[in-house]
């Protein structure tokens, strides 16, 4: 499938954006267990202190992005979870700025320097989680696991989702910074060899890394692997598939086959934390969309609101209508613009009223008239008309039996639904329902 | 400034097109076909297509009412089902039995199940049924095309009456019994594709058909697996009689360009309601009616089987639909 790519910011270098006067850093920016504060209201913290303690194996510390007074610990809204706990630092005038990379990397970067253990160490310290999306904590990946040898790190370069290009800028600018990270995370995962998977749509990005990688030393086992122009073809499971052929089992996740995949920007903060100690306060966001007066790439404090962020990119216009953290496939529709930024945000995306609404007719769901399109473009092969009117009867079984909970969430058949029928929606409603009824989830 | 903020699940864009735009492709890949059959029956086949349409489109917003539904007419499914309903009537039929045929396609047919998408039957064919079962008199009898001479002797098969037996099916059911020779009735298979025989309105033309079908398939409004599945199946059954016995049996090909089969593969048995939704259903859907009407024309009593074949596969579709679950690009176990 190919949704038009809209890459808007394709060619905006990426900016340093100033600290703003609040930031609210959310205590569980990752999937697993949500961290617990380490400073209270009134409290002095500084540029990198960490602020919240990681609870248990999966899970990850934050870290204060900027110098100032702890205003408050309260509830803040969250992209994913909808409400979640948040330190709330008022950021002083004179507060450090964390500067974009100075390029310290070069080709002679020699990631055996770090042990293994060093780097996972690092890596688990940073608070660094899988900055694609879902923001998996990245040191859980790079942990040994006997039962199954590592064979390959994927290097996600695809960048699939229409409009965001934070990642295509990194790779392009911060070549030696990335190509690092990839080299400390491959030597912390033991991973024997490494492949970089990039979109053909951005052939400068594959020329640059791989004649950047030619010149770099020790990087023999890395190869650049150009793959065809499709969405989502950056999905975790596609992307393995595309890249070394194995498919992730139904239910499974890409270490039971021996696969480690990192996202470029992860890859990129993995290099800073390892070498410079810094945890991971700051993130590539692309601001983007039609409804932005200045849209581009920009370097910005994690915890800054969606608001300051609109205020530094000179405002939304007239027919501003929608706010996505994400792209416009698979990013989440936010309603509050106090809504922080957290490690996994790569990007917000303003839609206009014109791109959200179709025709007027058309806007209506209508009858599924079982035309076939989303088991055509369904990249794991499922019949998402089938779950998702079972998910509306409430046949949560019967949704199971069409393998409801291999849906990947990309968007693609509710994107090509001649009827309107937000079958995406449904079927991610029918998770959460099944979760519950599983009692995994709390009502 | 934002003074409203939209929520909503994601994707928060999709492409744009509609069910109405399906149907309007359907529509206009259905134009060849229409004009051929004015060509060639002229007036009483201009006024079938109007009043099946028409009525159609007045049943459904009917219905709508009725139901307090809102309205549906719009997206245009219900002309195509009147055209489709149309086209596979005889020229010479009553425009107030095409009437009976449209309401009974759209409110029984259609609307009684819960209007589109839910019905179990193709309607246009459960409307033709219908009308089969009621006005068998006027629904056998075939006018020749306005643009040849009725009485040339090669439309006259043994002893038949050129007006009523004058469609390539009738004579090659009239082979099978002896009656005729299936070797003259092969010699109709240029005729049959530029649609200069009798038959029903739109089944005639078979280049008409095929130009709007490659439309169809360009347009990608169908996929190629049904189509392919009905004709191949059906050329290879009809040959298996063929090259049994020539003398009694007509060519495949005919098989494939007279009748409604090209109708059939390309516009009735692709309709996505009544028929599976997986590929390989779509394929055991396409292989079980291409061999049916072939079965229906040769071994049954009706010299066109299309109608009953499409129907008897549709009702088999929620069973195909079962057997061909999707099995998940990472395999059948889940967690």
């Amino acid at each position: 499938m190919h949704p038009p790519e809209n890459k808007l910011t394709e060619d905006s270098q990426i900016q340093q954006m100033p600290n703003p006067k609040l930031v609210s850093v959310l205590l569980g920016q990752h999937i697993g267990a949500v961290c617990s504060s380490m400073v209270q209201k009134k409290d002095k913290v500084q540029f990198g202190q960490q602020i919240g303690q990681a609870e248990g194996f999966v899970s990850a510390p934050v870290h204060s992005p900027v110098d100032g007074v702890v205003r408050d610990i309260a509830l803040q809204s969250h992209p994913v979870l909808g409400r979640e706990m948040a330190v709330i630092i008022d950021v002083d005038a004179e507060s450090s700025i964390k500067p974009l990379p100075n390029g310290q990397f070069t080709a002679d970067f020699d990631e055996t320097a770090f042990s293994d253990k060093q780097i996972r160490d690092a890596v688990r310290q940073a608070g660094i989680v899988g900055m694609g999306g879902a923001g998996f904590p990245t040191q859980v990946k790079l942990e040994p696991n006997p039962q199954t040898p590592k064979e390959v790190l994927i290097i996600n370069g695809c960048e699939c989702e229409p409009f965001i290009t934070g990642d295509y800028r990194m790779m392009m600018e911060w070549t030696y910074q990335v190509i690092a990270g990839i080299k400390l995370a491959c030597r912390g995962a033991g991973c024997p060899t490494v492949r970089i998977g990039i979109e053909e749509n951005k052939p400068e990005a594959i020329a640059r890394m791989a004649e950047l990688l030619k010149q770099c030393s020790g990087a023999g086992n890395m190869e650049v692997v150009p793959l065809k122009t499709k969405y989502p073809q950056g999905g975790e499971r596609q992307l393995i598939k595309a890249v070394w052929g194995k498919q992730v089992p139904t239910g499974g996740i890409p270490p039971m086959i021996g696969v480690v995949v990192l996202n470029v920007a992860t890859c990129a903060a993995i290099a800073d934390a390892v070498v410079n100690n810094a945890p991971l306060t700051h993130r590539v966001v692309t601001v983007t969309g039609g409804a932005i007066a200045n849209p581009g790439n920009y370097y910005v404090p994690i915890g800054t609101s969606v608001q300051d962020l609109i205020d530094h990119c000179g405002g939304l216009t007239e027919n501003a209508a929608k706010v996505v953290m994400g792209g416009p496939m698979m990013g989440l529709a936010i309603a509050d613009l106090s809504t922080p930024i957290t490690k996994a945000s790569g990007a917000i995306t303003f839609l206009t009223e014109e791109t959200i609404t179709k025709a007027k007719y058309e806007r209506r769901q209508t009858a599924c008239i079982r035309c076939g399109r989303c088991l055509t473009v369904c990249p794991e092969h499922l019949n998402a008309t089938r779950i998702a009117h079972a998910v509306k009867s409430d046949l949560l079984d019967v949704a199971q039996n069409y393998h409801m909970t291999a849906c990947i969430e990309c968007g693609c058949c509710s994107y090509i639904c001649p009827a309107n029928i937000e079958l995406t929606g449904y079927i991610k409603t029918g998770k959460i329902l099944l979760a519950r009824a599983k009692k995994r989830m709390p009502k | 400034m934002l003074s409203k903020i939209t929520v909503s699940p994601s994707p928060h864009i999709s492409k744009a097109y509609s069910t109405r735009g399906i149907m309007l492709d359907v529509i206009i890949a259905l134009v060849p076909a229409m004009v051929m059959a004015c060509w060639y029956f002229r007036a009483p086949a201009i006024i079938l297509i109007v009043t099946c349409a028409v009525s159609c489109a007045a049943t459904e917003w009917l219905c709508n009412l009725i139901r307090r539904k809102p309205d549906s007419v719009n997206d245009l499914s219900a002309v195509v089902t009147g055209i489709i309903l149309a086209l596979s009537l005889p020229p010479n039929l009553p425009a107030w039995v095409a009437v009976i045929g449209s309401a009974f396609a759209i409110a029984i047919g259609k609307m009684v199940f819960g209007g589109l998408g839910a019905n179990v039957f193709n309607p246009a064919m459960a409307s033709r049924a219908f009308l089969t079962a009621s006005f068998g008199m006027l629904m056998t009898t075939w006018t020749v095309p306005a643009t040849i001479d009725a009485t040339m002797p090669v439309l006259s098969p043994a002893g038949a009456d050129a007006i009523t037996q004058a469609t390539p099916l009738n004579w090659s059911k009239q082979a099978i019994k002896g009656k005729a020779d299936a070797a003259v009735v092969n010699e109709q298979l240029m005729a049959t594709v530029t649609g200069s025989v009798g038959g029903c309105l739109g089944e005639t033309s078979a280049i008409a058909l095929l130009l709007g079908g490659a439309y169809l398939l360009f347009r990608r409004t169908i996929s190629f697996h049904i189509p392919v599945a009905v004709l191949v199946s059906a050329f290879v059954f009809a040959a298996i009689w063929y090259f049994a016995d020539p003398t009694a049996y007509v060519s495949p090909i005919l098989h494939i360009t007279g009748g409604g089969m090209l109708m059939c593969a390309l516009f009735i048995a692709t309709d996505p309601v009544t028929a599976p939704l997986p590929v390989k259903g779509m394929w055991i859907f396409g292989i079980g009616v291409g061999m049916l009407v072939v079965l229906i024309r040769i071994v049954g009593e009706y010299p066109e089987g299309v109608m009953y074949a499409v129907l008897i596969m549709n009702a088999l579709t929620p069973l195909i639909d079962r057997f061909c679950k999707l099995v998940p690009a990472g395999g059948k176990t889940h967690g």
